[in-house]
């Protein structure tokens, strides 16, 4: 029978999916094989998505995150980064959904400095109104250093 | 004898003028042409400066955000999908990633985006499949949400 332009629904065609069971299998032992490399320790340098003070951070060991606002730690103090959105080497990525779990990632970071910022200067004016306003905004900053990422070998 | 008023010679008299008007002159520096020396075309100069860097700041984070969708939308386009597909399949699939950081990887962690991506088709197929298809078919694997307590 010859094609014609409604011999086929508009969308484009789906490719069927791959069989469940199979999947199931390839999924389990793609998470055995990371398993593997995790606790045999074969990854260099780990990266983790971090969330902290509202933002979202790319973040590696021995690298520096300053925030716009006031940490209630004294400088030296060690903390633990939790909301850990993804982390990853060269070989594997673990994504979270939308978070890992505690007991799979370890961040750590030292506060290193808290200072104030460079003072920003607010100005407003209209014209003909002899309206200006000037006003010098100085926001807390803190700096902190990741010191280690780690992952423990508890995929399932 | 009581003077009530101070002598005609003792005038109060602005001392620190020259201080007064570097305040000033000190932001015009790097200016182009007489506004750079001249203090009554500096002030306005400076004036019109800040007003224009407090209306930036609130810019700066419209114009960064533009960008990084720009990134994302050339490095999603080389793996052969979308960006609202690749964000629309990434937000379904519970992933919480925010563009900025999206915009590094895909600079910086190629395999990574790819694997993102790949997991954005994959959700993309199943919706497809699960609204196409209707009812009675296997649910796809990874429209399963996860549920924390």
């Amino acid at each position: 029978v010859a094609k014609t332009s409604l011999t086929s629904p508009p969308w484009p065609e789906v490719p069927k999916l791959p069989d469940p069971v199979e999947e199931a299998k390839y999924h389990a032992e793609v998470v055995q094989k990371v398993n593997g490399m995790i606790s045999a320790g074969e990854y260099g340098r780990l990266f983790a998505v971090v969330h902290f003070a509202s933002k979202q951070w790319k973040v590696t060991s021995e690298d520096l995150i300053m925030m716009d606002n006031v940490l209630e730690a004294e400088c030296g103090d060690r903390i633990r980064l939790e909301k850990v959105l993804m982390v990853g080497a060269d070989d594997f990525t673990l994504i979270g959904r939308p978070l890992l779990g505690k007991d799979l990632v370890r961040v750590e970071a030292t506060v290193i400095e808290k200072t104030e910022s460079w003072p920003k200067i607010n100005m407003r004016f209209w014209k003909r109104h002899n309206y200006q306003r000037k006003k010098i905004i100085r926001n807390p900053q803190t700096v902190l250093r990741i010191n280690t990422i780690e992952i423990y070998p508890c995929l399932s | 004898m009581v003077v009530l008023s101070a002598a005609r010679w003792l005038r109060s008299r602005l001392t620190d003028r020259f201080w007064r008007v570097q305040e000033v002159l000190k932001y015009a520096r790097h200016f182009r042409g007489r506004k750079n020396r001249c203090y009554k075309l500096a002030v306005r100069s400076v004036r019109r400066a800040f007003v224009r860097s407090t209306k930036a700041r609130r810019e700066k984070k419209r114009f960064l955000r533009a960008l990084w969708i720009t990134r994302i939308e050339a490095a999603s386009l080389e793996h052969g999908l979308k960006y609202p597909a690749f964000i629309s399949n990434l937000v379904k699939s519970q992933v919480e990633l925010n563009r900025k950081v999206l915009a590094d990887l895909a600079i910086y962690e190629p395999k990574t985006f790819k694997s993102l991506a790949a997991l954005a088709q994959r959700r993309r197929q199943e919706g497809f499949l699960a609204a196409l298809g209707d009812g009675k078919e296997p649910e796809g694997i990874f429209s399963r949400i996860v549920h924390h307590h």
